[in-house]
């Protein structure tokens, strides 16, 4: 990335060639668990866009100071303290009828993989403006899945869509379970990548982020396995334009003549010393 | 006994019939992004679980209170996540000022601790009415619910990578969901659900 990234960039990157759900696969859990019809999805999105764009502007600008492990918790009290009072106005105040599902999984949304991961890789390291722009792009990218999930699951699973009957003949309540809306974002995800490799090439592998960070203990066990493995010299035939003359080793002297050698050589050093080993050897 | 009974059944009911993280999808983007990494797998069981029981055991304190009935969806969460928070927090220090742990290891720390598995937990001891007994079994259940996920995944995305048969637009992320999807149609079956109709 470079040092001062455009709106467009951002916007480009976080919600659409990234997108948080299909390419990072973080806050998979309101989507596939909670987004069933096309209203909860509706509501979830609009507390996970403004808690990702709060959370993220308060990092980049209050906590970047801050140790790593104090800043997460950090996040999600930040979060909590959002989103328990909507769900409080939510619950008492207006007619919405919330399930109890929608009841469990709004708070779900203060710790959110989507918020930690983009306050971490993003927020605390660029400035506040930026922040924003990769939190509202983040935020979209996620929202756009969470309506297109909700509205695909409700027509599939319940033969309605926001809550009006549309009769069709075949239901598929699978569809309303975690199974049927991973198949409907494999599908989404298969869309995606499609569109990002004829158009953005050059990021279609760049976004399989799990294949750059790949485990340390893997590298070190293939790094194990290398040292072990003797290297098997296989003749590779090369064309270089002359041929190489078959080297003739130079005949060896045996083993024997090299011990006589050596031996005559010590008598001589040691009778220029005025000893001889002969004799000594002799009266042992 | 019947302690001991119940704290296994609701293991074993976290864990097998309604595994929260591939039939709930509590948790399932951290299963898939640790599924990646089998050393971490044991580390991974013994946080969760740890933090789970523990949430779950102060939140079960918290719910046994007299007037904890009149608490609305809303309070309940703030209490229940400030309870996470705090026990995080706590654990957080001692790893760091007692043990001088690294900061690999705090990371490990924060992603155990701070997810929706871990968070879930005390909203469905609460929803299902578990004993104290059920509200540890469903928090070490959690941690094993986890590393079982993410176990199918990493198996799964082997023979993913190792296949060439898969069309370009499917390769990775594609392929990975619809993986995952039929693991999770997998524990659905174990669970009852209907899936046609």
């Amino acid at each position: 990335m470079s040092s001062k990234p455009s709106f467009r960039d951002v916007f480009l990157k976080g919600a659409v060639i990234f997108n948080p759900v299909l390419v990072q696969l973080v806050g998979l859990c309101p989507v596939v668990a909670a987004s069933t019809t096309l209203q909860g999805a509706f509501t979830l999105s609009i507390i996970a866009c403004v808690e990702l764009i709060a959370i993220c502007v308060l990092a980049s600008a209050l906590m970047k100071d801050i140790p790593r492990w104090i800043r997460v918790p950090l996040y999600f009290i930040f979060g909590l303290v959002l989103i328990c009072p909507v769900l409080w106005y939510l619950e008492t105040k207006t007619l919405m009828n919330l399930s109890l599902g929608m009841k469990i999984y709004i708070p779900l949304i203060a710790i959110n993989s989507v918020v930690a991961v983009h306050c971490e890789q993003f927020a605390v390291k660029n400035s506040v403006r930026l922040a924003f722009y990769d939190a509202a792009a983040v935020g979209l990218g996620a929202s756009g899945v969470f309506l297109i999930a909700g509205a695909l699951r409700e027509i599939l699973g319940s033969s309605s869509i926001g809550g009006i009957p549309l009769n069709l003949p075949v239901t598929f309540s699978g569809m309303l379970l975690p199974f049927g809306c991973l198949v409907l974002l494999g599908f989404m995800a298969a869309a995606l990548r499609a569109f990002v490799l004829k158009r953005y090439p050059e990021f279609a592998e760049i976004s399989e982020t799990e294949k750059e960070e790949e485990p340390k203990e893997e590298i070190k066990e293939k790094e194990r396995n290398l040292a072990e493995e003797p290297t098997a010299a296989e003749p590779v035939a090369v064309d270089i334009g002359f041929e190489i003359p078959e080297i003739v080793p130079e005949e060896q002297p045996s083993e024997e003549d090299i011990k006589v050698r050596t031996e005559s050589e010590i008598d001589e050093f040691f009778k220029s010393l005025g000893i001889d080993l002969s004799e000594k050897g002799d009266e042992q | 006994m019947k302690l001991i009974t119940d704290l296994f059944l609701t293991a074993f009911y976290t864990v097998f019939v309604s595994n929260l993280v591939l039939g709930s999808g509590f948790g399932i983007s951290e299963a898939i992004r640790v599924s990646t990494k089998p050393g971490s797998f044991g580390r991974f069981a013994v946080m969760i679980s740890g933090f789970s029981v523990a949430t779950s055991v102060l939140c079960s304190l918290i719910d046994s209170l007299p007037f904890a009935s009149k608490f609305n969806y809303a309070l309940r969460a703030l209490l229940y996540g400030l309870v996470l928070a705090a026990v995080y927090i706590v654990v957080a220090l001692a790893a760091k000022l007692v043990f001088k742990a690294t900061d690999k290891f705090m990371s490990t720390l924060g992603i155990a601790a701070l997810n929706t598995l871990v968070f879930a937990v005390p909203y469905i001891n609460n929803s299902a009415a578990y004993s104290f007994a059920g509200c540890v079994g469903s928090g070490i259940g959690a941690g094993i619910a986890f590393v079982v996920a993410a176990i199918l995944i990493n198996n799964g995305s082997k023979f993913i990578e190792e296949n060439e048969e898969i069309p370009e637009a499917f390769k990775g992320r594609p392929a990975m969901f619809f993986y995952v999807a039929m693991i999770s149609l997998a524990f659905a079956g174990f669970s009852d659900k209907n899936i046609f109709g």
